[in-house]
């Protein structure tokens, strides 16, 4: 990757990758692990990006395939050879940022489901339904319903 | 008042600390540990695979009467396993604590060493199973009264002290290509259980090597 592509096509977008990544997963490894994936198909992706969208929508598309994608394999590999998983408590040591309220945000947002998780992500970083519709590949009105509960069960979960 | 989810979203990234990036200059740190873990649980797995298949194999031949098949089976299988495993000791010689890159490139040296004995000895094998199963067919019961009933009405099979000869010219032909194509059936065999994972580790070293241009 050279430190062209990276700073002009990464790097501007590198806060809505961590955003999401730190959304999809419970440690610091695996955030990383996320990260790196992202940047990586990102840099390997890009001949086929063909500009009938814009590029940000084509990072935020991308983060969230990876993401949901790995969530995916990583929780068949459970299924294969760990019989007695637990699920991982939101302890202070998987909380990644300084802010308190943000981590508590977090751990809300967490406990969505992983569709739920990418439509309130891209809402919080005020993207347009539209583009929201696109990447999810829905409709802008069902994101405007969706939206809205959304926000009412993180409402509930926070309070 | 309580902040909305919007605000603590926005004052929440507005500090410093929140939006660090990780390095990417490890970016195939994990990545390349866990293909070579991969292909080592495989390998291994499949060398127990062998000894299990080839002693069933023998138990199961030694019902069935064709001991020489069993015991041919059981000795090429357990020897290929012997090899593969000193080959696989060598295997944790490889210093793990370079970089992925080397590590990488360390175990694909492996690997090529490990493919090209393993070709020399399929070039051997192959042609030595067949010759072994033929022979046991040969000296089965159920054979030798075919072929005593054959031999025993009139017939026009050239024979060489009461011997088919000429029958045994194909048997020869197929294993004389199986000693010439035996490296090539060998990749071929290999391809179809450690394919996806040889491809990833050269798609892995390839991209590390456009990395660090």
């Amino acid at each position: 990757m050279s430190s062209d592509f990276y700073t002009n096509s990464i790097v501007p977008y590198s806060g809505i990758i961590i955003k999401i990544c730190r959304a999809y997963t419970d440690s610091q490894e695996d955030f990383e692990d996320y990260y790196q994936e992202v940047c990586l198909q990102v840099w390997r992706t890009k001949d086929q990006f063909r500009r009938e969208s814009k590029w940000s929508t084509w990072v935020y598309r991308l983060s969230l395939n990876i993401c949901l994608t790995m969530i995916k394999k990583k929780s068949n590999n459970r299924q294969h050879t760990v019989t007695d998983y637990v699920v991982p408590e939101a302890t202070e040591d998987n909380h990644a940022f300084s802010d308190e309220s943000l981590n508590l945000l977090y751990d809300a947002i967490k406990q969505l489901s992983e569709i739920d998780r990418a439509v309130i992500l891209l809402y919080l970083e005020e993207r347009p339904y539209k583009e929201i519709g696109e990447i999810i590949g829905t409709s802008h009105n069902n994101i405007a319903v969706r939206i809205t509960r959304i926000k009412e069960r993180l409402k509930k979960i926070l309070n | 008042m309580e902040k909305s989810i919007e605000t603590i979203w926005k004052d929440g990234f507005l500090k410093s600390d929140t939006l660090l990036a990780p390095k990417l200059n490890n970016l195939y740190n994990q990545k390349s540990k866990h293909i070579i873990e991969k292909f080592n649980r495989m390998f291994r797995r499949n060398l127990i695979a062998l000894v299990l298949g080839s002693t069933l194999f023998l138990i199961f031949a030694i019902f069935f009467d064709m001991l020489i098949l069993g015991i041919g089976t059981f000795i090429i299988c357990n020897a290929i396993v012997i090899v593969n495993k000193r080959l696989m000791n060598s295997l944790k010689k490889v210093d793990k604590n370079v970089s992925s890159y080397q590590y990488l490139k360390a175990f694909d040296s492996w690997m090529k060493d490990q493919l090209a004995v393993n070709r020399k000895m399929a070039r051997i094998y192959y042609p030595l199973f067949f010759m072994i199963a033929v022979v046991s067919i040969w000296f089965s019961g159920n054979f030798q009264v075919f072929i005593s009933e054959i031999l025993g009405k009139p017939h026009q099979i050239y024979l060489v002290n009461g011997f088919p000869i000429f029958w045994m010219l194909p048997i020869i032909l197929i294993a004389s290509l199986m000693a010439i194509f035996g490296d090539k059936i060998y990749n071929f065999d290999v391809n179809l259980i450690y394919g996806r994972i040889f491809k990833r580790l050269n798609d892995m070293i390839a991209d590390i090597e456009e990395l660090r241009k």
